[in-house]
């Protein structure tokens, strides 16, 4: 359930920091709801293949470097613990945050089939270094398995997801301004818990040596 | 004839008020003795204090027009007592403020209604409570709890958090102590935090089916009851509840006179805050009245008014309908209201009403919490101790 879970967390990060970029792009402006399906979906898509292939990327970092370190425990621990900060630091006190989707709009000015544009939105998503993604690509790599990685980020696509299914709807949310702060907050919160997570696996981690 | 610098407050007319008061007794007296008289001298002292107690503060409510002030001093007074009473019978059930591994697994953990947004999901896909405490007890039981909070809920939404709650009368009564605020600049985009705390609480507690707020975020853990400290996990729990309280509950509403908990962490006020899109009643703004002094804006404890209030003539979904800024407002603009009707209407029959309402739910719920208290410190003065 921790996938589901992150990837519930971080999918309000991507409604408090990525859809507002996204929007404009992905739903062609008085297109319709069938076109906007259309271009969710293929966004989705290319959410999910960036995903896996991060999947398996995870779990060969942990195969070729973790698993061979002596100090497993505290550099993950570590690494919890900087990426958790800077998913506080984001949630509670900047406006901004890095999202790979901001790109988007200067690749959507050069390319001309606009209908790949939703679908590289989503894999460029799908392999964003933003906090969330890199806890969840700590916490995959930690747990070693292939089968784990991918079942880890297919629930973090599943709860991630969640979040985009209202977008084409996305004109009738008044109150989106909201959405966005408390989405933030929600995630910094998370942010919180990997901090704990973070400073056990050090303490751990240090007693060992 | 009152000028009209100094509309507010406007109270009701002498006899009037003296008729409703003898209404509200003749209810208290009922509602407070359960149609007995109590034997133990302590017990009887108690109730004769509760009961004018109670009723020289709804008559004043009325007679003054005052609306926060008086409300504000029986809602602390309940907090207080709540802890003394609560305390006191921790420390006669199992000798101790902490809870053992025992009583967790025998599932007498007394349950209070900031669990609530926890249980509501898990008991719709499980059908089960996901808290340690017993249904039907007889110390606040969960039956109980759901039951008083239904009907509270439907009555003043989020006037729950300023009528009802026994926590509420903590940060509240702090918020008072200073004159001025020390802290004046708090970006209103807190507000929406409590809406965050509740989303996830909601969600992990599907997800992990245990109340996670209580297991970790609870300030009034360190005022009742914790578990006791047997791992460096529940060492660094108890530093968090102790830590919130201090912050959230004492020094923040002291330096900003804002209830800091209640506006800015409790994910049970964030839903009680939609539930005011149901209630009935409302705190609005009469735009022709109002001249813009932003004296309501200032005063408000849960930053509910705002401009954007001004301009629309309502308060924010937030609003706990303390009636601070109604009891503040220059110009008596601003009052209780109730949905689909004129605007400013028939303010006082408007106020009565939610008045009425309010301040039983406040009264009855209160009542056995205060005499407990007040026995309890009579027997200290006796005896020494508060415990038997
Ligand atoms: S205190 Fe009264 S007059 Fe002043 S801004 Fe608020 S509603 Fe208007
Ligand atoms: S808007 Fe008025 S009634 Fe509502 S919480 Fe603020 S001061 Fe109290």
């Amino acid at each position: 359930m921790q996938g589901f879970f992150l990837g519930l967390s971080s999918g309000l990060t991507c409604v408090a920091y990525c859809t507002p970029v996204l929007v404009p792009y992905m739903l062609g402006e008085g297109k319709g709801i069938a076109h906007n399906f259309a271009a969710l979906a293929q966004f989705l898509l290319g959410r999910l293949a960036g995903y896996l292939a991060f999947a398996f990327v995870a779990w060969l970092i942990n195969l070729s470097v973790l698993e061979r370190l002596e100090s497993k425990g505290l550099l993950i621990g570590a690494l919890y613990i900087i990426f958790s900060s800077f998913l506080m630091i984001y949630a509670f006190f900047k406006t901004d945050a890095p999202c790979a989707a901001r790109s988007i709009g200067h690749i959507a000015g050069k390319i001309k089939a606009s209908l790949l544009i939703p679908a590289m939105a989503g894999l460029l998503s799908g392999i964003a270094f933003c906090p969330p993604f890199l806890l969840a690509m700590t916490h995959a790599a930690d747990k070693g398995s292939l089968s784990y990685s991918l079942f880890f980020f297919l629930m973090f696509f599943i709860g991630t997801s969640v979040f985009f299914i209202p977008m084409p709807f996305i004109g009738a949310l008044r109150r989106f301004q909201a959405l966005q702060i408390i989405g933030k907050m929600a995630a910094g919160i998370v942010g919180l818990y990997y901090l704990y997570a973070g400073i056990i696996a050090v303490v751990a981690g240090v007693k060992g040596i | 004839m009152k000028t009209d610098t100094h509309q507010v407050p406007q109270g009701e007319g002498k006899g009037r008020t003296i008729v409703l008061t003898l209404v509200m007794a003749v209810i208290t007296v009922v509602m407070f003795s359960q149609g007995k008289m109590p034997q133990d001298p302590k017990e009887m002292i108690a109730l004769v204090l509760t009961l004018l107690f109670a009723n020289t503060l709804f008559f004043l409510l009325l007679y003054t027009g005052r609306t926060d002030r008086y409300r504000a001093i029986y809602f602390s007074t309940f907090a207080v007592s709540l802890i003394i009473s609560f305390v006191s019978h921790m420390f006669e059930a199992r000798g101790s403020m902490s809870l053992s591994e025992t009583k967790i697994l025998q599932c007498e953990v007394p349950f209070c209604h900031l669990v609530i947004p926890m249980t509501l999901v898990p008991m719709a896909i499980t059908k089960t409570i996901i808290f340690p405490g017993s249904l039907l007890g007889k110390y606040a039981s969960i039956a109980s709890m759901f039951v008083i909070w239904i009907g509270a809920t439907l009555a003043l939404g989020r006037g729950f958090c300023s009528w009802v709650c026994f926590y509420g009368g903590l940060d509240d009564g702090f918020s008072r102590v200073l004159k001025r605020p020390v802290i004046r600049n708090i970006n209103p985009k807190w507000i929406y935090l409590p809406f965050a705390v509740l989303l996830l609480v909601a969600l992990t507690a599907a997800v992990y089916l245990s109340p996670v707020y209580c297991s970790w975020l609870c300030p009034f853990k360190a005022v009742t009851e914790f578990q006791a400290v047997t791992s460096t996990k529940i060492l660094i729990q108890t530093i968090i509840f102790v830590g919130l309280f201090i912050g959230l509950v004492i020094v923040l509403p002291i330096l900003t006179k804002k209830r800091t908990q209640c506006a800015f962490l409790c994910p049970f006020g964030a839903m009680q805050s939609l539930t005011n899109k149901i209630n009935v009643f409302d705190v609005r703004i009469d735009k022709e009245k109002c001249v813009k002094c932003k004296r309501c804006i200032q005063v408000c404890p849960t930053l509910s008014m705002s401009e954007e209030s001004l301009e629309q003539g309502c308060a924010r979904i937030t609003c706990m309908k303390c009636g601070k800024c109604i009891d503040n407002c220059p110009k008596g603009a601003i009052s209780y209201h109730i949905k689909g009707t004129d605007i400013p209407g028939k303010r006082n029959a408007y106020r009565l009403l939610f008045l009425f309402a309010a301040f039983l739910f406040l009264a009855i719920f209160s009542s056995h919490i205060i005499q407990d208290g007040i026995v309890r410190v009579l027997k200290l003065i006796t005896t020494g101790s508060m415990i038997s």
